[in-house]
This record gives C-alpha cells, structure tokens and sequence, in this order.
C-alpha cells in the first residue's frame, strides 16, 4: 500500500508536458484574444464596420436585393477590420519584445512557437467575429421579402478570409522584422500601392487581391456571374495558411513534421487556388451568357395573370407579383381595350459583357411586349410604369421610343397616376430630377422625350381630382392615343388650359 | 559656485541652470531620437511621392495630390515614434521640464522634416503639383496630430514607447477620415475643386486644435489624475 502512494505521483510530470502545452496555448489564445477584441483600433474598427454595415443594409438594393449581388457586398468593408488587426495582432506579437519580457517568457513551459500560435488563434476568432457579422447581413439581405437568387459561399468567405490573410500577415511581419514601425509604414505603402495599381490591372493580376469588384452594376442570374468566386476563397484560404504556418515555423517551430507539412499544403492549396481563379470565364457560362441576351425566350419561365404573360429568369419568378402589381394599376386607368389587351412582360438582361461593362438594351420591336429589368424597387418601378403605358398607348415598345407627339403626356399620366407621389416619381424617372421644362425620360431600353408643354399639360392633370381625371382620359382615349396627336388637341381633350411651353422634341 | 556670479546679466540663477542643462541635454536627447523610424517614415514617403513621377505616363492632379498625403502620412507614421524614449523613467527627475525636453525633441526634428517635406513637393511634376502651401497645412496637421496623440499617451499613461499604438491610432483614423467626413465639411478635396478653399479653411482649423493639444499634452501633470479604483494593480 505504501508503494502506491509513492509511484503515484511520479508518472505525471513524464506524460504531463504535451498535453500540459496545448492547455496553455490555448490558455494564452484566450488572453491575446481578449487583449486583440478589445485593442482600440480594433474596436474602432469594428464599430465602424458594424454601424456601416447595419446602415447601408437597411436600405440597400431599394429593398429588392439580388443574393447573388448581395453576397459581393459583404466583402469590402471588413478589408477596414482587417487593417485593424493586422496593426494590432503585429503590437501584440512584439509586446514582449518592447517591454523585454523576452528572456523571461523563454523559461515557461511554452516554447516561442506555441506563442505565436495563440497570437495566431486569436486573429482566428478575429475572422470568426467577422463572419458572423458576415452572415447577420447575408441573412438580413435574404430575409427581405423582395429578396431573389442565390449567394455564393465563395463569395461569402471573402471577408473572413481577408481578416485572417491581413492578422496572419501582421503575426508573420513581426517575426521578420521587429522594428515596431514596420507594420503601420507597410500598411500606408499597400494603400498605397492598391490605389495606383490595383485599379489600372486588368486580367488575372486582378484576382491576387483580397476583394475583388466589378466594373458594372448590372444584376445578371447567379449562373451567368463567371466570377471564380470558390477558387479565389480557396487561394485567399491558401494564402493565410502559407503566412500563419511560416509565422510558426519562423518561430522555431521548423523541426516539427506538422508545420512542415502544413506549409506545403498551404502552399499547395495557395498555387490551386491561384491557377484555378485564373483561367477567366468558362466556355458553358459565355454561351449561357450569350443565349440569355439574345434569345431570353429558350431561358424563360412564363405565368399568365389576368391578360398579361410575364416571363422571367427561373430565379426572378417569385418577382412576378409586383411586376402585376404595377400593370394592374396601369391598366386600370387605360381606356378602350388596353385594359384587356394581351400583353407580355419579358425580363431581359444584357449579359455578353459579364460584369465588366454596361450595355443598353434595344426595345423590343414585337406589339404588345414590355421589357423589364433584373432589378427592382426605387426608381425601377416608375420606369417599368412608363414602359407598360408607353406600351399600351403606342402598341409597342419600339414605337413608344420614338414618340414625339401629344401621347406623351397619356403615357406619363398612365404611369404616375397611381403611384403614390406622381410628382416627386415623374422627377425620379426624368434624367435631369426635375419637374419643369423638357427632359428625357429614362428607361430600360430606349429613352423617352417629353416637351416644356407636355410636362405643363401633366402638371396641371396630376393636379386634377385622380377619378375626375381618369374619368377624362378613358373618354377621351381613341384621340389621346391617335398616332402624331398634338399636345394642344389633347389639352383641348381633357379640358385642360392650352400649354404655353416649348413643344419641340429634341 | 559660478552660476550665482552670473547674476549680474540680469538672469535668474534658475533660468541660467536650466538653459546650462538644456544644452547638455542636447546631445543625449539626439541620441535617443529614434532617427531610424523618422528615417523609414521619411523615405517611404518619398517613394509614394515620386511614384507618380516613376510610373510613367501622364500625371493627374487627383494623383498628384495623393501621392503627397500619403507621403506625409508616412512621415507622421515615423513621427509617432518621436517620443518613444525606454528610458522615461529614469530621465523624469531630470531638472528641466517635461515640455521642454518635447520641444527639445521636436526642435531637433523639425529642420529635417522641413527639408523633407520640400524634397517630397518637389518630387511631384510641376503640371501636378497642388498649391505648395495649402498642402504643407496637411501635412502639418497629419504631424500635429502624431505629436498631440504621443503627447496624449505619455501624459496619461506615463507610457515610454507610445509610438506603435499612437501610429495604429493615426492610420486607422486616417483610413477613416475619407470615408467619414461628411460632404459639407470637406477636407479631401482635389486642386480645382470649388471646395478646396473651404477644406483648406478646415485643414487650418484642426491644425490650431492639433497644435494645441500637443502644447497642452507636452505639460507634467501636477498630480495624476487617474481614478485609484480602475488603476490595475500591477500598476499601481
């Protein structure tokens, strides 16, 4: 009995060390995380991040948000958090240095790379903070009831990812170099350095930078993006490996097996990720590409409400709703048979040119055929209003274009009547915001034409009781909508007082 | 003792002894100057100066401008470091106060800096080149406000290297200013800009405040004011 007692304690200090050296990593991870959270740069920067955030999501997209627009616009703002805990994550790895508690720390049981594997944890949980948040406003865009399509994971990981790059990088330059300003002076010189050459490259180059935009804000379907978004999280991943695993192995952590092979997987999953994000668009998506903007028809999903057909990218469908929202309002104030009339309501989108540049659309040229855009909410809906009645009015899209005559101000009347505030919409769809004197009109497709006195004539007919007025035009439809009808004989029409503007087309 | 047979000229012993330490301190303080941060900060601004010039190609006012506030970012990143001094406190007992030996600091400095400074304008293209003086009121209020935030942290924490954290404090808020000023109170404003006056207007006005912070700041405290309650131990 006595011997036991005194074996007892004898095996605890042989098996103890590895185990015991893990718990105080980890022990020390805790510590430099909640030293790093709470780092003021670091707050500062999350505050802002937060509030940003929370603030530009409230309104963003016009509340109609495309997921596969939404998941890119999480990816720049956490570059600022980023910055933060580089700088931060670079002053605490040299604490021990400025304070020369070096020599100290070299006696406890943790060796120099175990420390720098805390300092490494806690950027970790810096990126995890980030990619809650991430996902809070992913989810936030999502849960919007105007919300469509479908995000990318890839493009999601983006944030996070840029976090642990930029903190690994902070680890890993205060083990190359001690000097405390090196971090802060670096930092200004990427800034800078991004901000004359990042913009200018084009091409593959492009992609070796964390965040990645675009050229052009058109919303395309999720399928047609080509954006190797899986392959550049895979090498923005690669990439914080190869920069935390050589941190360790700078650290005197070159002899273990484990840091040797984890630099060469990271190193190998860097190179994938490289050449795999650099082969540009594939061949299937430029075809898929080319048969959504010319034939959109062979691509379309179509449902059929009251007279109007509206046909849509598959993944827009549960769009179609307000879509019939806003012609039914139209249609209810058309005379004749514009009220029944078939029409089709085609969504298109010009997709050639991917994400790198904008193109018009030209009208559709078959009668009774409206375009409508993959966006929606804010100035969209008076737009796709002025299509609609532009439609009805002149049969088709194409004639509605180039209209210069007294239907005009039907057409403009057909459109805001319903809406909510006609007047401060009719300045929304007008290119120049006003609501006085001639402008051009804007819309999906071509742009309209209205005079000083068209714009007098629908002034002075917004003003006018709506069912007095619409009582008006439903009687007054064959004349108001005669092709090269003047603007004096539809005032004459309506009863209205003969417009003393200009009433000459540009 | 001599310094009281100098009486006559009309100076106080006290005045006397302390431009006498002052002048000793001369040397010493030049030593612990950290020239080398001065000199990183210094020559990577520099380089975004001549940038413009280097890549080529015509050179717009928009990059001119830049290139000159990142240089002088650069330096103000270096100057944060100015008031790093490991020794702190074993020199607080010295008999001259504690703004003059800031200032000592700064005076051996600010000749340098000027030199640099007309180095860095002159690097960028003529054709590119932003109004001389109005940019120097940037560049000034971007060192002030290092100055003022080195000053602040050894007042307050009594800390002897403040730099780092007073240089991450300087460039997360110069990331910032961009993109938080609100458009009626411009300050990153481009040559030919309507609002260039107003921003400059603007620029001078945080310059007084930064100034006077420093000068402020560079003032030993009569008695600590730190609350014993929240002081940690190991502090106290």
């Amino acid at each position: 009995m006595t011997t036991t007692t005194t074996t007892a304690p004898a095996p605890t200090p042989v098996t103890a060390p590895p185990g015991a050296s893990w718990a105080a990593v980890s022990a020390l991870a805790r510590f430099e995380t909640r030293k790093l959270l709470t780092r003021v740069p670091v707050v500062v920067a999350f505050a802002v991040y937060v509030a940003w955030t929370v603030w530009r999501t409230r309104v963003s997209f016009d509340g109609f948000p495309a997921l596969q627009d939404a998941d890119r616009a999480t990816q720049d703002a956490p570059l600022l958090v980023g910055l933060a805990v580089l700088l931060s994550a670079n002053h605490a790895m040299l604490r021990s240095r400025r304070h020369d508690t070096e020599r100290h720390l070299d006696v406890l049981v943790l060796p120099r790379w175990g420390r720098t594997v805390a300092h490494l944890l806690s950027v970790v949980a810096a990126a995890l903070l980030v990619a809650v948040c991430v996902g809070g406003q992913f989810a936030w865009e999502a849960l919007k009831p105007g919300a469509v399509g479908h995000g990318s994971p890839g493009e999601l990981l983006v944030g996070p990812l840029s976090v642990l790059l930029l903190g690994g990088f902070g680890v890993l330059l205060a083990r190359l170099v001690t000097a405390p300003f090196a971090a802060p002076l670096l930092i200004v010189l990427l800034l800078f350095l991004a901000t004359f050459l990042g913009f200018s490259d084009d091409g593959w180059t492009r992609w070796l930078m964390p965040s990645v935009g675009t050229y052009s804000v058109v919303t395309l379907p999720s399928d047609l993006i080509g954006r190797p978004a899986a392959w550049h999280a895979l090498y923005l991943g690669g990439l914080a490996l190869t920069l935390m695993t050589a941190a360790v192995l700078l650290s005197g952590g070159a002899r273990l097996r484990t840091a040797q092979a984890a630099v060469a997987c990271a190193v190998a999953l860097t190179l994938a990720g490289a050449v795999g994000q650099s082969r540009g668009v594939p061949e299937s998506v430029t075809e898929a590409r080319v048969r959504a903007s010319v034939t959109p028809e062979k691509v379309h999903t179509c449902v059929e409400r009251d007279a109007t057909t509206y046909c849509a990218f598959p993944e827009w469908t549960p769009r179609t709703g307000d879509w019939a929202r806003t012609v039914d309002d139209v249609r209810a104030l058309a005379g004749g048979d514009a009220q029944d009339r078939p029409l089709v309501v085609r969504q298109r989108v010009e997709a050639r040119y991917g994400l790198d540049a904008d193109a018009t659309l030209p009208p559709l040229t078959r009668p009774g055929e409206v375009t409508v855009g993959t966006a929606w909410g804010g100035n969209r809906v008076p737009e796709f209003a002025v299509a609609v009645a532009g439609a009805l009015v002149t049969g088709s899209e194409a004639t509605a274009g180039g209209m210069c005559d007294g239907r005009m101000v039907t057409v403009m009347w057909l459109a805001l009547a319903d809406r909510p505030d006609p007047v401060a919409d009719l300045r929304r769809v007008r290119i120049d915001d006003s609501d006085t004197g001639s402008a051009i009109v804007v819309s999906r497709t071509e742009p309209l034409q209205m005079t000083s006195a068209q714009t007098e004539l629908l002034r002075e007919l917004l003003e006018l009781p709506r069912d007095e007025a619409a009582a008006k035009v439903k009687a007054g439809w064959a004349e108001l909508t005669a092709p090269k009808v003047t603007t004096d004989r539809v005032a004459r029409v309506l009863g209205l007082e003969k417009p003393e503007g200009e009433n000459e087309c540009l | 003792m001599p310094v009281t047979a100098t009486r006559t000229a009309g100076n106080t012993p006290a005045r006397e002894a302390r431009r006498g330490v002052l002048l000793q301190l001369v040397r010493p303080v030049a030593r612990t100057v950290p020239w080398w941060a001065l000199a990183a900060g210094g020559g990577l601004g520099l380089l975004a100066a001549a940038l413009p010039r280097l890549s080529g190609g015509e050179v717009t006012p928009w990059a001119g401008v830049n290139a000159l506030r990142a240089a002088a970012l650069c330096f103000a990143l270096g100057a944060a470091f100015l008031l790093d001094d490991p020794a702190r406190q074993t020199t607080a007992a010295v008999p001259v106060r504690r703004v003059l030996r800031h200032a000592l600091r700064c005076a051996l400095v600010l000749p340098a800096a000027a030199v640099w400074w007309s180095a860095a304008v002159l690097l960028v293209p003529e054709e590119a080149r932003p109004p001389a003086g109005d940019v120097t009121v940037e560049a000034a209020t971007a060192l002030a406000l290092a100055l003022a935030g080195a000053a602040f942290a050894v007042r307050r924490r009594g800390a002897g290297r403040p730099g780092q954290a007073v240089a991450a404090s300087l460039l997360v808020a110069a990331v910032l200013a961009p993109l938080l000023t609100p458009s009626e109170w411009s300050l990153f404003t481009v040559p030919g800009d309507p609002r260039w006056a107003d921003a400059h207007g603007h620029w001078t006005l945080l310059l007084c405040a930064a100034l006077l912070a420093v000068a402020v700041c560079c003032v030993e405290p009569v008695r600590r004011r730190t609350l014993r309650t929240l002081r940690s131990p190991s502090r106290s």
